[in-house]
C-alpha cells in the first residue's frame, strides 16, 4: 500500500530544523555575550584596582610635596629666629596663636591653617639685618632702629616673587605685622582694616608671645602686666576685635603657650 | 572598489581598508560612543568586498589594545562574518597582534581563535 506523504510532515520538519538552528545561534550568542561580560568584568575590576592604586600614590605624593613645604617654611622661620637668638618655639607658638585667631575671626579652616604655615616666616626679613644691631643688647638708636625696621619689607621683597599661595600670604605676613590699627605702625603707616587680616592678626600673636619671654634685651612681662597693655592697645596697636577674641578665649592661648615652653 | 580609511581618534582605531592590497587593518583603541554605528562603515565595506570584489586571500591585522564590552561584541559579529564568508570559499588571514604586557587583548584574542575554529586565526605577540 503506498503511503500518504502528508506534506504538513515536511513543513514541520522544515520549522524543526530551522528552530534548531535559530536555537544554536541563540545559545551561542548567549554564551558569547555571557564571555564578553565576565572579560569585561574582569577587566573593570583590573582598571579600578589599578585606578585605585594611582590615586593612593599621587596622595602620598602630594602629601610628600606639602610636608616638604611646610617643613622648609618653617625652617626659613626658624633662621630668621635664630640669627636673632630665639628659639625656634616662639615660632611655633606664634603659629598657634595666629590660627585660634583666625579661626575666631571667622577664617576658613585651609586658610586659617596657611596662615599657621605662614606666620613663623614674618621676621623672614631679619636675616638680612646685621647681627649687630639684631642682637644688641640694650636699645637700638634711631639709626639703628630704622635698620632694623627694614625687616619687614625686606622679608615682603624676599617672599613677593613667588606665586604660591602659601609664600604670597607669608609675603603679606613679613610686610604687615608690624603694622598699627591706629596707622602709626610701618614701614606703610597703613590704619584699621587697610592692614590685611593676616598682617592683624600675626601682629597679635607675635607680640603675645615676645612680651612674654625673655628676650637680649628685656626680661619677660608677666601676664597681668600683658593683658593691660593689650586692652590699652585695643583699637591702638591692635585690632580691636581681635583682643576680644583674645581675651574671650584666653584658655586656648594659655594652653598652648604651657604646651610649648621655651627649654632654658 | 574605493578604499576605506579613517584616522585614529581618542576613542577609536584607524581603520584601512584596502581592496587592492586584499588589507582589513585595524589598529588603537575601540571605545566609541555608539560602537555599532562608528563600525557600520567597515561592516558595510567588508560585505561589498567579500561580494566579488575580494582578492584570493585577505589578510585582516588587529592590533586593538584597548576596547569596550560593545566593541567585543562587534568583533565577534565581525569574525561571524568572516567565517561565513570561509564557508563561501574566501580565504583570509586573521593576525591578532598583542603586546606581551597586555593581558585582557591577549584573552580576547584566544577567546575568538577558540570561537573560529574554521579560521586561520594567528595570535602575534608583538
Amino acid at each position: 500500500m503506498e503511503t500518504f506523504e502528508n506534506k504538513l510532515i515536511d513543513e514541520i520538519e522544515e520549522l524543526q530544523t530551522k528552530f534548531t538552528k535559530t536555537t544554536q545561534k541563540l545559545i551561542k550568542d548567549v554564551k558569547r555575550q555571557d564571555n564578553i561580560m565576565a572579560r569585561s568584568d574582569k577587566r573593570q575590576q583590573q582598571e579600578y584596582d589599578e585606578l585605585q592604586r594611582k590615586f593612593a600614590e599621587v596622595e602620598t605624593l602630594q602629601k610628600e610635596i606639602e610636608d616638604t613645604q611646610k617643613e622648609i617654611v618653617f625652617t626659613m622661620g626658624a633662621i630668621g629666629e635664630s640669627r636673632s637668638k630665639e628659639t625656634g618655639n616662639h615660632v611655633k607658638r606664634v603659629a598657634k596663636y595666629s590660627k585660634i585667631l583666625a579661626l575666631h575671626y571667622g577664617l576658613p579652616e585651609t586658610e586659617a591653617e596657611l596662615l599657621k604655615q605662614a606666620s613663623p616666616m614674618h621676621d623672614i626679613g631679619k636675616v638680612a639685618i646685621p647681627d649687630a644691631i639684631l642682637n644688641k643688647p640694650g636699645r637700638l638708636n634711631e639709626e639703628e632702629r630704622l635698620i632694623m625696621d627694614t625687616h619687614s619689607q625686606l622679608g615682603y621683597d624676599m617672599l613677593n616673587s613667588s606665586d604660591r599661595p602659601l609664600l604670597k600670604m607669608a609675603s603679606i605676613v613679613a610686610y604687615e605685622h608690624h603694622e598699627k590699627w591706629n596707622g602709626k605702625g610701618y614701614p606703610q603707616g597703613l590704619s584699621g582694616e587697610d592692614i590685611h587680616i593676616y598682617g592683624r592678626i600675626t601682629a597679635l600673636a607675635d607680640v603675645f608671645d615676645a612680651l612674654g619671654s625673655s628676650r637680649v634685651y628685656k626680661e619677660a612681662w608677666d601676664d597681668e602686666r600683658i593683658f593691660k597693655m593689650f586692652k590699652e592697645e585695643r583699637g591702638e596697636h591692635f585690632d580691636p576685635r581681635l583682643i576680644d577674641i583674645f581675651f574671650e578665649n584666653l584658655e586656648e592661648f594659655l594652653k598652648v603657650r604651657d604646651s610649648l615652653k621655651d627649654v632654658k | 572598489m574605493e578604499n576605506l580609511i579613517m584616522e585614529e581618534t581618542k576613542y577609536t582605531p584607524s581603520i584601512n581598508l584596502d581592496a587592492q592590497k586584499g588589507l582589513i587593518e585595524l589598529v588603537g583603541k575601540s571605545y566609541p560612543e555608539n560602537t555599532f554605528e562608528f563600525y557600520k562603515p567597515m561592516m558595510d565595506w567588508v560585505e561589498e568586498y567579500f561580494n566579488g570584489n575580494e582578492q584570493f586571500i585577505t589578510t585582516i591585522n588587529f592590533e586593538i589594545i584597548y576596547f569596550n564590552s560593545s566593541s567585543s561584541k562587534l568583533f565577534f559579529d565581525f569574525f561571524d562574518l568572516i567565517e561565513e564568508m570561509r564557508e563561501a570559499g574566501k580565504y583570509t588571514e586573521i593576525n591578532w597582534i598583542y603586546d606581551k604586557d597586555n593581558d585582557s587583548a591577549l584573552e580576547t584574542g584566544e577567546d575568538f581563535k577558540e570561537d573560529f575554529e574554521e579560521l586561520n586565526f594567528k595570535l602575534i605577540e608583538k
